[in-house]
């Protein structure tokens, strides 16, 4: 079974005092994961950063699994980031409305997601106004296509809804027909194109004022 | 304190993180905090803070992870008022 994974923060609502309080990113970071953030290179983000960072990659990562099990409990402290690559690019400070993932983007963190016995990997991106990211069960990324999209109005219903019309928009771009979105009986969202499943999996975020999604290409079309 | 005293408790922790201040004022055991009360899994964290704070407890990585629906948050909560006594 394919699926995906993804998630938003917005960084504007993130309490970056508490945040950096050991009562509550212990409750968010391994040990492991604590002790991953002295690694040099990880020095230049900082700390409410990598928290969120790692706190987006586990959400991302419980949505991909929970696809596969739907009676699984999201537990941040029981998913494992073990290893993560800094971009090439420096910090981007520039927060565009609209954000698509292209392959060639050096501007992404990377890494890999441990669960049990599932390993996934990871890619992210982060900016002055938020941290998204996604998973795949592939290092490739090649058939997975995720953005980003600013809204008006940070409430839950608006949200939902520019959350789906903005995958909508992009799925338009590689599946004609009535495309429209369903919800499983366990959350995630089901893609219907003339009353019929797609079998395209998808996933929804948003957080604040943005919005993000993600899904998975069939393997004869690659993301440019 | 009881079940209904820690509930009316509850609803002042989880007041800050739903925008659905109706359901709020209806929560019952079977309430899902995110699912029902559309409350942002981000501020899960925050809700067990404020939880530690209010009942001067400490809720440990398993315990939080219980803590979905509201009956099993106040499970969490007598519990672990139980331990400190």
């Amino acid at each position: 079974m394919r699926s995906t994974g993804n998630d938003i923060v917005a960084l504007a609502l993130v309490n970056k005092q508490r945040t950096s309080q050991f009562r509550f990113y212990s409750k968010i970071l391994s040990v492991s994961e604590q002790k991953l953030y002295h690694q040099p290179e990880l020095q230049q983000l900082p700390f409410e950063n990598y928290v969120w960072l790692l706190w987006s990659v586990k959400e991302s990562a419980y949505k991909y699994l929970k696809r596969l099990d739907p009676t699984l409990i999201f537990s941040p402290t029981n998913i494992i980031i073990q290893h993560i690559v800094i971009p090439g690019l420096s910090f981007d400070e520039s927060v565009a409305a609209q954000w698509e993932s292209t392959c060639e983007d050096a501007g992404l963190y990377s890494g890999k997601v441990v669960h049990g016995p599932h390993t996934l990997y990871f890619r992210a991106k982060i900016n002055e106004a938020w941290i998204a990211s996604v998973v795949n069960d592939d290092e490739c990324f090649d058939h997975v296509c995720w953005g980003v999209k600013s809204i008006d109005n940070a409430g839950y219903k608006y949200q939902s809804l520019e959350a789906r019309l903005a995958l909508i928009n992009k799925l338009n771009g590689f599946l004609q027909g009535d495309l429209r979105i369903e919800k499983s009986s366990v959350g995630y969202p089901v893609i219907v194109n003339y009353d019929e499943e797609t079998g395209v999996p998808a996933s929804l975020a948003h957080d604040g004022y943005f919005v993000a999604y993600s899904f998975v290409l069939s393997s004869d079309i690659v993301l440019t | 304190m009881d079940r209904k005293t820690i509930l009316t408790e509850l609803k002042k922790v989880l007041a800050p993180y739903t925008e659905n201040k109706e359901m709020l004022d209806g929560i019952n055991e079977d309430t899902d905090l995110i699912r029902d009360l559309k409350i942002n899994s981000a501020n899960l964290v925050d809700i067990i803070i404020d939880a530690e704070s209010t009942y001067n407890i400490e809720i440990d990585f398993d315990s939080a992870d219980r803590m979905y629906k509201v009956g099993s948050c106040i499970d969490v909560i007598i519990e672990k008022m139980n331990q400190s006594a």
